[in-house]
C-alpha cells in the first residue's frame, strides 16, 4: 500500500564543515530507529575513507526514515545528505532541488560561514522551506542569541523559530523531527503522470554497475520499466528499485515525491549525468526538469608518474576512477621534461587533491603534479577562438588578439579583525569589490570578483594564514574578464622546462618570475657545474638566478678499510638522484614542479 | 707468491669523545679494557679459522700493522704489549714491517713510549687536527699546540721520526689565517707525513647532527661554510706540495718514500685483516667465482666482546672492478687501465665515462693512465657514483 504523499517529507541538511551535520544525521537515524546504536559506526553517511578522514562529504546520499510524529501519524522522511564543498556546488544544487525543505545547521559558537550561506541561497532560490537549527548549545562558548542575529543578518531568514540542539548529547533533536514534519511541505506531483525523475547522484559499484540516486517528481519509476535519459537519449531497462534505510532495501517502485535508487544495467557513470531527467521510454514527459548543466572542469593540471614505467598503471587507475567520477576528465599529454602523462581537469582544487590522493593511496602510484591552472579563451588575430588549459599549448604573442580568463564571484565571511589582511590579499589577487557588509556587529561578509587563475595558485592557504583560519570562502563562476595574460617560462641551464611554465597576468609576470626563479634556486641542488635559472616571457629574460657549482663532495676518512660503507654511501647518493627528474644535464627534484604554488608563501 | 697482509687493530677507547667523531670509539670504563684485549687476542689466535670461515684465503706474512682508534695509547703498557706478543706468536711479522700507532697528543707518557719502542713501533700518527688552541678546544681535543711540539720532540729523541700529523679543515672558528698558521706549524715541524681531512657532516657525530639541525651547540654556527672548507683544503694541497710533502691520495701527503704502506693497501686493494670493534678485512676469496671477501666485526662494544657474528660481503668481479676505480682514483697516480684489463677483461663502457669526466675537467687520461684532477678530487663522490652499478 503506497504512502499518501501528504505524509512524505524530503529534506537536506546544510552546514559548514564541523558544524555537526553528520552527527545530527546519525542522531536522526538513531531516533527514528533506522539504525540501532549498536549498528552505528560513527558518521554512517560518510562511507568513503577519505570522507571520514577529512570530515567532509564528497558523495550525496539519501536515507529513508519512518517516523511516528506527535500527531500519531507515521511519516516517511527522506534525508538527502549533500557534499559540503564549493567544488561540488552543482551537485549540491541538484540535491537541494530534490527536497522541499532544508535544515540550516549553524554552530552556536562559530556562527554562519560562507559555505552555509551559499548553499542557503541555493535552497532559498529553489523555494525550499528552511529550518534554522542551532547546534552545539552544550558548549560553554555557545551564543544562541548572536547566532540567531547572524542567521537573520547574513541569510535573511527569520530565526525566531530556530531549533536549539546539541547533536552530540541529543538535546533538542526530537524537536528537529517535529519541525520537519510541521514546516516542510509535502511533495507535489502525481504518480499517474508521465515519469519525470531527477538524477542527483550516481556511482559505480564493481559488482552491480551504476547505482543512481533519484527523486521522482512526476509519475512512477518501476522495476522492469524501459527508461530514457533526457540528455543523451540512451534507453535502459530498470532492474532494481530501492531505498536506503541506510541499508539498501528493494521495493517495487518509487512514486512521485519519493526518493530512492535504481539500477538499470548501466556500465558508465558518464551516462548518468547529475541533474539529468529520467523519463519513460514509451510514454515520455513533455519536457525535462529544469536546472540541468553539463559539468565542466575548472582547474587543470598535468599528472605524471615519478617512475616512467608506471605510466600504464596511471592510465588504468584514471580509467577506473573515471568510472566513478564523471566530473573529472583526462587526456594523454607529453612533456619534454616529465615524459608521458595526462592533462586532467577537475571541478576545483579539493577535487584535484582527492583524485591525487586516491591515485596514490588506492593505486600505490607516486605522482608529480604540475601547477594547476585554468582554461583561457583566446581570440586569435585571425578571429578564431580557442580554449587553452595547458601553458605548453599557449600561442605565440603575435597570434593572440585577446585573452579572456574565467572569473569567480567569491563570498568571504570573516571576523572584523581579519578584514584588513583579507582586503590586502584580494587586492593583490586582482579582486574587484562587489560588496562589503556587516552581517552582525563583528562579522563581515565580503564579495569580490576574482580571476580563478589567482585562486588556484595559493589563495586558500593565504586566506587561512591572514585570517588565522577564521574566514570561510565560497565561490561560483561568474564570467570572463579580458586580461593581458602571458606565458612565463622557466629555463634551467638554458633549456625551457615545459612542465614549469605558467600563465600569469602581465603586470605580475616580473614579480612572479623573480620569485619563481628564486624558489627554484632553493630547490635545485648544486650540480657539478653552475646552473642558470631564468624566467622569460617569449624571448625576453625577466629574472635570473644562479645555482653555484658544487665545490666538494668527497669522503676523506677510510675507517680502517671500511670500503663497504663507502660503497653504500655512493649507492645512496646514486639512488637519490634517480628519484629526481633529469632535464638536460640537470637533476631536478619533484618538489620543484610544484614550486609555483609556494612562491607566495611568507610574503 | 701470496701478498703479505696488513693488520689493523682497533682500540675504540678515548679519554673524551670529540664532537666531530663519527667512529665507533667512545669513552669506556677501564674495566672493559682487559676483557676487550682478551677478545682481540683470541681472534688473532683464531685468525686462520675466521678467515676460512668467511671464505677468504689466509696468509701468515704481515708487512704492516696499524693500531688505530680511538686512542690506542689509553691502554696501559701490559695490554699493549699483550697485543703485539699475540701477533708475533701467531703471524709472521716480516722484517721492515711498518708498525703505526695512532696517538692523541699528550698521551705519550714515558712508559708508554718505551713500550711502543719495545714492541717495534716505527711510525706514529698524531691527532693534532689544529695547532690553534681555541679551535682544538672547541671540538673537545684535550691538547694544546705546545703539547704536540713536545710529543714530536720526545718521539724523535726516542728514534721515531716517521711521524704523521692529522689536520682537519672546517673546524669551528677556523679562518683562512688560522688554517695558514696550522699548516705552517705542520710544515715547520718537519714531519714527513700529513693527513688533511675535511670535516664530515653526517648523522653519526654530535657536531654533524647539530649542523644538520641548524643549531648552535658544539660551536656548530662557527663552522666554516662549504666554500671556505674547500678553499682551506686546496690551500693545504698547495702549501704542503710546495714544502715537499706531496699529495699522494685525497687526504694523504708525504715526503718521497714516506707514504703509508698500510693505508695504500686499502686503495690498491691489497689484503688486510682487521681485529677489534668495527674492524674490517679484505682477502682474496677461496671461491673462484668471487674476487674477494670483505667482512667486519660488530660495531657495538658489548656485542663484539661477547663474540657477536661477523658480517660478510662477497665481492664479485664486477664489484671488484668498480672498487678498483673508486678506490684507485683516490690516488694521485690514478689507475692503470691496462692493468685492470689484464685482471678483469675488457672495460666496456668506462671509456666514454672517462671521456665525459675528462671533458668536464675532472679527469686526465694519458694513454692507459687515468687520474682525477684536483677539482676532480674535491668532487670525487660525484665521479665515483658513476663508476658503480646499483644492484
Amino acid at each position: 500500500m503506497p504512502m499518501d504523499a501528504a505524509f512524505l517529507r524530503n529534506f537536506a541538511i546544510i552546514a559548514h564543515i564541523d558544524h555537526g551535520k553528520s552527527t545530527l544525521a546519525d542522531r536522526l537515524l538513531e531516533l527514528t530507529g533506522s539504525l540501532t546504536a549498536r549498528e552505528m559506526q560513527a558518521q554512517v553517511l560518510d562511507s568513503m575513507d577519505l570522507e571520514r578522514e577529512r570530515g567532509i562529504t564528497i558523495k550525496a546520499h539519501a536515507v529513508r526514515m519512518m517516523y511516528t510524529a506527535k500527531d500519531g501519524q507515521i511519516y516517511q522522511l527522506n534525508l538527502i545528505d549533500t557534499p559540503g564543498h564549493v567544488d561540488f556546488s552543482y551537485e549540491v544544487s541538484r540535491s537541494l532541488a530534490s527536497c522541499e525543505g532544508a535544515l540550516l545547521v549553524v554552530d552556536a559558537s562559530q556562527g554562519v560561514e560562507a559555505q552555509t550561506l551559499a548553499n542557503s541561497y541555493i535552497a532559498i532560490n529553489n523555494g525550499l522551506e528552511i529550518i534554522p537549527v542551532i547546534n552545539k548549545i552544550d558548549l560553554p562558548s555557545a551564543d544562541i542569541a548572536r547566532t540567531k542575529e547572524m542567521i537573520e543578518g547574513a541569510v535573511g531568514l527569520d530565526a525566531a523559530d530556530a531549533v536549539p540542539i546539541s547533536a552530540k548529547t541529543g538535546q533538542g533533536v526530537p524537536d528537529v523531527l517535529e519541525a520537519v514534519v510541521k514546516r516542510v511541505p509535502p511533495p507535489k506531483g502525481n504518480p499517474d503522470n508521465r515519469l519525470q525523475a531527477l538524477i542527483f547522484d550516481s556511482w559505480f559499484d564493481p559488482y552491480r554497475g551504476v547505482i543512481v540516486l533519484t527523486r521522482v517528481f512526476e509519475g512512477t519509476l518501476r522495476k522492469g520499466q524501459k527508461i530514457r535519459l533526457w540528455s543523451n537519449g540512451r534507453v535502459f531497462e530498470v532492474e532494481t528499485v530501492g531505498v536506503l534505510t541506510p541499508k539498501p532495501v528493494e521495493i517495487g517502485e518509487l512514486r512521485a515525491g519519493e526518493v530512492g535508487f535504481f539500477m538499470a544495467n548501466m556500465k558508465n557513470v558518464a551516462d548518468t549525468k547529475i541533474g539529468d531527467t529520467v523519463t519513460d521510454e514509451a510514454n515520455p514527459a513533455i519536457e525535462a526538469l529544469p536546472g540541468f548543466e553539463e559539468i565542466k572542469p575548472m582547474v587543470f593540471a598535468g599528472l605524471y608518474t615519478v617512475d616512467a614505467h608506471e605510466h600504464t598503471a596511471l592510465r588504468e587507475a584514471l580509467e577506473k576512477l573515471r568510472l566513478n567520477d564523471a566530473s573529472f576528465f583526462y587526456e594523454p599529454e607529453s612533456s619534454a621534461a616529465l615524459g608521458f602523462g595526462f592533462r586532467c581537469g577537475f571541478l576545483g582544487l579539493l577535487h584535484m587533491e582527492i583524485i591525487q590522493e586516491r591515485l596514490e593511496r588506492e593505486f600505490g602510484l607516486e605522482l608529480i603534479t604540475t601547477a594547476p591552472g585554468v582554461r583561457f579563451r583566446i581570440t586569435k588575430t585571425d578571429g578564431d577562438v580557442v580554449e587553452v588549459d595547458n601553458p605548453s599549448k599557449w600561442l605565440s604573442q603575435s597570434e593572440i588578439a585577446k585573452v579572456e580568463e574565467p572569473v569567480i564571484l567569491a563570498t568571504i565571511l570573516t571576523n572584523e579583525e581579519y578584514v584588513g589582511g583579507i582586503l590586502k590579499l584580494v587586492e593583490e589577487k586582482r579582486g574587484k569589490q562587489k560588496s562589503f557588509e556587516y552581517v552582525s556587529s563583528s562579522r563581515v561578509m565580503l564579495q569580490y570578483e576574482l580571476p580563478l587563475n589567482e585562486i588556484v595558485l595559493d589563495f586558500y592557504d593565504r586566506l587561512k594564514t591572514v585570517s588565522r583560519g577564521y574566514a570561510s570562502l565560497d565561490y561560483h563562476l561568474s564570467g570572463y574578464w579580458e586580461s593581458p595574460m602571458v606565458k612565463l617560462d622557466i629555463l634551467v641551464a638554458g633549456d625551457p622546462v615545459d612542465a614549469l611554465s605558467i600563465v600569469v597576468h602581465r603586470d605580475f609576470a616580473y614579480e612572479r618570475g623573480k620569485a619563481l626563479a628564486a624558489k627554484m634556486k632553493e630547490l635545485i641542488p648544486r650540480q657539478m657545474f653552475e646552473v642558470a635559472i631564468q624566467a622569460s616571457i617569449g624571448a625576453k629574460i625577466i629574472a635570473r638566478e644562479t645555482v653555484p657549482a658544487i665545490r666538494k663532495n668527497v669522503l676523506a676518512k677510510c675507517y680502517g678499510g671500511d670500503i663497504t660503507r663507502k660503497r653504500k654511501l655512493l649507492e645512496k647518493q646514486k639512488e637519490g638522484k634517480k628519484r629526481m627528474k633529469r632535464i638536460g644535464r640537470v637533476d631536478i627534484p619533484q618538489e620543484a614542479f610544484l614550486a609555483v604554488l609556494k612562491v607566495g608563501e611568507g610574503s | 707468491m701470496a701478498m703479505p697482509l696488513g693488520l689493523y687493530l682497533s682500540v675504540p677507547f678515548c679519554r673524551t669523545k670529540c664532537s666531530y667523531c663519527n667512529f665507533a670509539s667512545d669513552v669506556f670504563s677501564r674495566a672493559v679494557f682487559h676483557r676487550y684485549v682478551d677478545r682481540v687476542c683470541a681472534d688473532i689466535e683464531n685468525a686462520a679459522g675466521i678467515t676460512e670461515q668467511m671464505g677468504g684465503r689466509f696468509e701468515r706474512a704481515v708487512d704492516s700493522i696499524y693500531l688505530g682508534g680511538g686512542t690506542p695509547t689509553v691502554l696501559d703498557s701490559p695490554e699493549l704489549e699483550r697485543l703485539f706478543v699475540t701477533i708475533s706468536q701467531n703471524l709472521e711479522v716480516r722484517p721492515g714491517c711498518e708498525i703505526t700507532v695512532e696517538c692523541a697528543p699528550g698521551t705519550l707518557a714515558p712508559d708508554i713510549l718505551e713500550t711502543l719502542l719495545h714492541c717495534g713501533v716505527n711510525r706514529v700518527s698524531l691527532g693534532v687536527q689544529s695547532f690553534v688552541d681555541a679551535e682544538a678546544a672547541s671540538v673537545g681535543r684535550l691538547h694544546q699546540r705546545t703539547t704536540v711540539l713536545d710529543d714530536i720532540a720526545h718521539l724523535r729523541a726516542a728514534g721515531i721520526t716517521n711521524i704523521n700529523l692529522d689536520l682537519i679543515a672546517g673546524l669551528p672558528h677556523q679562518t683562512a689565517e688560522s688554517w695558514e698558521a696550522s699548516l705552517s706549524e705542520a710544515i715547520a715541524s718537519g714531519t714527513p707525513h700529513a693527513s688533511v681531512y675535511m670535516l664530515e657532516v653526517d648523522e653519526d657525530s654530535r657536531l654533524g647532527r647539530e649542523l644538520i639541525a641548524g643549531g648552535t651547540r658544539y660551536h656548530a654556527h662557527f663552522v666554516p661554510d662549504e666554500e671556505l672548507t674547500a678553499d682551506l683544503y686546496e690551500s693545504a694541497c698547495q702549501r704542503l706540495d710546495a714544502a715537499g710533502v706531496c699529495q699522494y691520495e685525497i687526504s694523504n701527503f708525504a715526503r718521497a718514500g714516506y707514504e703509508s704502506r698500510h693505508n695504500l693497501k686499502y686503495w690498491i686493494r691489497q689484503p688486510y685483516l682487521g681485529f677489534g670493534l668495527d674492524a674490517h678485512s679484505m682477502l682474496p676469496a677461496l671461491d673462484p667465482g668471487v674476487e674477494a671477501v670483505r667482512f667486519s666485526t660488530p660495531d657495538a662494544l658489548e656485542e663484539y666482546v661477547a663474540g657477536g657474528p661477523l658480517r660478510c660481503t662477497a665481492v664479485t668481479p664486477q664489484a671488484a672492478l668498480e672498487e678498483s676505480f673508486f678506490l684507485g682514483l683516490r690516488l694521485t697516480r690514478g689507475v692503470d687501465l691496462d692493468a685492470l684489463r689484464a685482471k678483469f677483461g675488457a672495460l666496456d663502457g668506462f671509456d666514454s665515462l672517462i671521456a665525459e669526466f675528462a671533458s668536464m675537467g675532472l679527469m686526465v687520461r694519458e694513454h692507459d693512465l687515468v687520474r682525477l684532477t684536483s677539482r676532480g678530487r674535491l668532487l670525487s663522490n660525484e665521479v665515483f657514483e658513476r663508476f658503480i652499478s646499483v644492484l
